[in-house]
């Protein structure tokens, strides 16, 4: 090894610690990347291996019931390469340990294996015997959260008929990995049962022989998606069909789809802020060292080293710093992949998920941090390549100091010399001043940025359950029904409050795009729902005048006051022009409330509910209950405080693990960045503090000058780091925001509160090291040094 | 607690330091025993590593001593607590670096007012400076300033807060003979005004005859001592 290579070695060792900040960065958003791309790619390979496995349908049709002949009709259709006829039929079932019922799908198996699609995937137990009536292979996910164990038996009632089954296996399925509860789009484990029975005993059960009321297809690779499912809409039509949808449409895969979006967009957001930091601190400190080791390079390129000789060991120093980052970020990437991969194994319920490693996403991290920091040291590098010889031999002088605008303000309040140097300090080099107070701005901002989501929450179902819905509890009707079956649920035990509601599916259409959708009905003087306005004043509703969400708006490209067109796809199937007449906003969903007598007369049908909004009695829900189960017009119930507590069950699972990933990250940042700025301005002025030891100023009063700039930066930078915080958090509103949950950027005091906090802790920590530090300097050797 | 004599500023007993080292203890100093009278002038003489610097340093509360004891008006040095040692230098000791030791944010009045901040009974910053001369400098920085300059200011700074005793550590080290000159009248000039007991160490012999006492040093030891009888004037000094 060359001596200047040596020299390099050893400079690097010398400042080891601060290279392992910085590394540390570097490897944050290298890990972020990692993390992000490997859980993603684990995934979608679980996914993909599942669907083909299971043989996942790519088209996904529902009607009344039609014949199975109709099926063989389906095949025909150009493009289908397999039709699965079902039938599938709710109900609601009361289940030992939960007080409101759960919502029982009854899912017929196929009568061959051969050629089935959506296939049930047995984890435990066994399928129904042959010819066996009364069992039933349940959703896995609906026996883990309830707590029923295999051989226990339930009972549902479907078409006025009690079935009673007994669970004999528990079963994944491609189609049910997340089954959404019907009025909230996130998923309710406990109070969503499906159970799969042997197509004798369902179509006996359902009154359904020789028929079936779903349809699940799969489509040649060349096939045209648009035209298959237009053929079978046509086909279906008579036989009560509603619009056939494709994959991207089924709920769970499109649940998933969103949980994808949310780890590729943080693979995206974050690793890039992270290196930009590291590139920064690089900078500073090798400019720092080749402040430092000025007389040095002098020296070499005096003894006749080339410019570039000089300089090459500051760039090489950089890119080993960057390099070890890279792989310290590749294994630790590699490593939370694993533990996110482990997570996702409980919360994504695929049968086989294996982590991955994305070799893409590291090469491609890991090239750009190693670029930040050579690029970081790039400038200090040609410092020192352009230094004279000369200055080797130059008498050590004292740094330059002028009396600069800060000063006319400190001689007016009358600062002390303490005070003093620190101001001057800061002023004499605003750049890093800057760089250290934007990193810790930045630090400040991603934590608030991680931090919000949970607020955001709050703010989320605070609007949708509490004020846009004020009902505690609502129940659906297997058909439409009149108005009147609404008194007689208000007449169950509990009920105080009893409104009517009409929901159609119906496709809103303007101009440029259609959008499948549900269509709410509410009485006119609705008091449990409503749509609100952007001050949370309700919207009245009237006549044929439609309220539609924003975000409805938005996506068909029309305004307040234009027309839009309405295909109601239930019953006759009307189409008609509505007019816009207010907007409404809403984090969930898409929606379109419309007065439901209006709604009514344009269906021209009679007093028609769909469902019930109640208030119950919190002291006789189980009362209420009871009732509803032993209701055979009742399809599905859901509860307000179920609704929630799952919205935060869910939620809290998908981002909390990532979220604790990112406060580490940010808090890593800030440490980062105190570390190395407190290091280097503890290099620069250790001659300085040994002096003031000398003349008999205390550790505390040395420590109030080295900690004093720290601090300053620290404080000037939270201002700075809360409204950079609230544009991350606007942007991770934007970036994260899906369809079933929009997400506002709420930055709400206690996020700041809790950004701050850690901020300070990270800050206090750096702050105690270089305390130690300055209580270890030694007062001899450090004067008997020239600089 | 040891007799205490009036007119004694240090009772140095049986003084020893030695640093452990890879090739074995360093012995810097062996044993030393010295009285120094309050505004006795003293001059340290040696080779370097003979073990001046080292005795400064403990004189001085930089530094403990491994073995021996170092009373200065009735107490001991040798152990006393770090934050003993701080008020010590904070209250009695004045120091003069070889290499200045500005703080180079600081104008020559703040560097000087650094030290009057937290002193008890300080001299005021102007008067400090207007006897090293600098009267006219007070509002320029270290780098401003010239090397003479600049160990005025430090002279000025050490002097300011009234101390018993001020230590010089190769004062003029850094300077030309003629501006080494002028700092070394300014240290005489202001110890007298303020009385204080001051030791320069040096390694320049033509400097020892502006002391009362001139202590020669080697290996540790004090190896001699010499009294000159008439001091001299550093303007008759040349080296």
């Amino acid at each position: 090894m060359s001596t200047l290579a040596a020299k390099t070695r050893r400079d690097l060792w010398r400042i080891k610690w601060q290279a392992l900040a910085i590394a540390v960065l570097i490897g944050a958003g290298v890990a972020v990347s990692v993390m992000a791309y490997s859980s993603q790619e684990a995934l979608q390979a679980a996914r993909k291996a599942y669907y083909a496995q299971t043989r996942f349908a790519d088209v996904f049709a529902g009607l009344v019931r039609a014949p199975l002949n109709i099926a063989e009709r389906a095949q025909a259709i150009e493009g289908v390469t397999a039709v699965d006829p079902r039938i599938v039929k709710a109900g609601l079932m009361q289940v030992p340990g939960l007080v409101r019922p759960a919502i029982a799908r009854l899912v017929s198996l196929p009568v061959a294996e051969r050629g089935a699609l959506n296939r049930i995937r047995v984890m435990q137990g066994r399928l129904p015997a042959p010819g066996a009536s009364d069992e039933a292979v349940a959703l896995r996910t609906f026996l883990d959260a309830t707590g029923v164990r295999l051989g226990d038996r339930l009972s549902t009632v479907i078409a006025g008929r009690r079935i009673s089954i007994v669970i004999v296996g528990a079963a994944l399925a491609p189609e049910y990995v997340f089954v959404p509860a019907p009025d909230s789009a996130m998923p309710d484990d406990r109070h969503q049962g499906v159970f799969w029975l042997n197509r004798d005993a369902l179509e006996h059960a359902a009154d359904m022989d020789g028929a079936f009321n779903a349809l699940a297809l799969t489509l040649a690779p060349s096939a045209s998606q648009e035209a298959v499912i237009a053929a079978v809409d046509r086909l279906l039509a008579a036989y009560g069909g509603t619009p056939a949808i494709g994959r991207a449409d089924q709920v769970s895969n499109a649940f998933l789809d969103a949980e994808f979006k949310e780890l590729a967009t943080s693979g995206m957001i974050f690793p890039p802020i992270f290196l930009a930091v590291a590139a920064a601190l690089v900078h500073l400190v090798m400019s720092r060292l080749v402040e430092a080791q000025r007389e040095q390079i002098g020296l070499l390129k005096a003894f006749g080293y080339s410019s570039f000789a000089a300089a090459a060991p500051i760039a090489a120093m950089a890119g080993v710093i960057g390099l070890v980052g890279a792989l310290l970020g590749g294994v630790i990437g590699y490593g939370f992949a694993i533990g996110i991969t482990d997570l996702y194994a409980d919360y994504m319920r695929f049968p086989v998920l294996e982590p991955r490693f994305n070799w893409l996403s590291f090469a491609g991290a890991a090239g750009v941090g190693v670029a930040a920091c050579v690029a970081g040291a790039t400038i200090a590098a040609l410092r020192a390549a352009r230094l004279s010889p000369s200055v080797a031999m130059a008498p050590p002088s004292p740094a330059r100091y002028q009396l600069g605008p800060l000063d006319r303000l400190t001689r007016m309040i009358g600062l002390t010399g303490p005070a003093k140097m620190v101001l001057r300090g800061l002023e004499r080099r605003p750049w890093r001043a800057a760089t250290t107070t934007a990193g810790f701005a930045v630090s400040i901002g991603l934590l608030l940025a991680t931090q919000f989501i949970f607020d955001a929450l709050d703010e989320v179902l605070d609007h949708a359950y509490f004020r846009a819905q004020r009902w505690s509890d609502i129940a659906a009707f297997a058909e439409p029904r009149d108005v009147t079956a609404v008194h007689a649920i208000a007449r169950l035990p509990g009920v105080l409050a009893a409104e009517p509601v009409r929901v159609v599916p119906a496709t809103l259409a303007s101009a440029l795009r259609r959008e499948r959708m549900a269509l709410t009905g509410l009485e006119v003087d609705a008091t449990l729902a409503g749509p609100l306005n952007d001050q949370g004043a309700a919207i009245p509703l009237a006549g044929e005048g439609l309220v539609i969400s924003q975000a409805l708006a938005n996506r068909l490209g029309v305004v307040q006051g234009e027309r839009v067109l309405v295909e109601i796809t239930e019953g006759r199937r009307p189409s008609l022009y509505l007019t816009v007449r207010a907007l409404t906003k809403d984090y969930s969903g898409l929606s379109a409330y419309l007065e439901r007598r209006a709604l009514n007369r344009l269906l021209k049908e009679g007093d028609i509910a769909t469902g019930a909004m109640l208030i119950v009695d919190p002291s006789t829900r189980r009362d209420f209950y009871a009732a509803l189960s032993d209701t055979p017009m009742i399809a599905g119930a859901s509860s307000r405080d179920d609704t929630v507590a799952s919205y935060r069950v869910t939620m809290t699972q998908a981002f909390r693990s990532t979220i604790i990933f990112y406060a580490l990250f940010a808090g890593a940042i800030a440490l980062g960045v105190a570390y190395n700025a407190a290091r280097i301005s503890l290099s620069e002025n250790a001659r300085d503090l040994a002096t003031l030891e000398v003349l008999g100023f205390t550790h505390g009063e040395i420590l109030q000058i080295q900690l004093g700039e720290l601090i300053l930066l620290a404080l000037a930078s939270i201002p700075i780091g809360v409204a950079l915080g609230w544009a991350l958090a606007n942007g991770v509103s934007l970036a994260y925001g899906r369809d079933e949950m929009r997400i506002p950027a709420t930055v709400t005091p206690r996020a700041i509160g809790f950004a701050i906090l850690v901020f300070a802790a990270a800050v206090a920590s750096t702050a105690l090291l270089i305390a130690r530090r300055v209580t270890q300097l030694n007062l001899v050797t450090v004067l008997k040094t020239r600089e | 607690m040891a007799h205490v004599n009036s007119d004694t500023c240090y009772e140095v007993r049986g003084l020893a330091k030695s640093y452990a080292s890879e090739a074995g203890p360093v012995h810097a100093l062996r044993g030393v025993d010295l009285d120094v009278r309050r505004g006795e002038m003293l001059v340290l003489l040696g080779p370097s590593g003979s073990g001046k610097s080292t005795l400064l340093n403990i004189l001085g509360g930089l530094d403990r001593a491994s073995a021996g004891s170092v009373l200065f008006e009735g107490r001991d040095l040798a152990t006393a607590s770090d934050r003993e040692l701080t008020l010590y230098r904070r209250r009695s000791v004045g120091f003069v670096f070889q290499f200045f030791n500005l703080t180079p944010s600081l104008t020559a009045r703040e560097n000087v007012a650094l030290v009057t901040e937290i002193a008890d009974d300080p001299l005021p910053v102007e008067q400090a400076l207007g006897m090293v001369g600098l009267q006219h400098r007070m509002d320029h920085f270290p780098a401003q300033l010239s090397g003479g300059e600049q160990q005025r200011v430090a002279v000025a700074r050490a002097i300011a807060k009234r101390p018993a005793v001020l230590f010089c550590d190769e004062p003029t080290g850094s300077l030309d003979s003629d501006t080494g000159v002028t700092v070394l009248e300014a240290i005489l000039e202001v110890s007298r005004d303020v009385g204080a007991t001051t030791l320069i160490v040096t390694h320049n012999a033509g400097i020892a005859a502006i002391a009362d006492r001139v202590l020669r040093f080697s290996n540790g030891r004090i190896h001699a001592v010499e009294v000159n009888a008439t001091r001299r004037a550093p303007r008759e000094l040349s080296w």
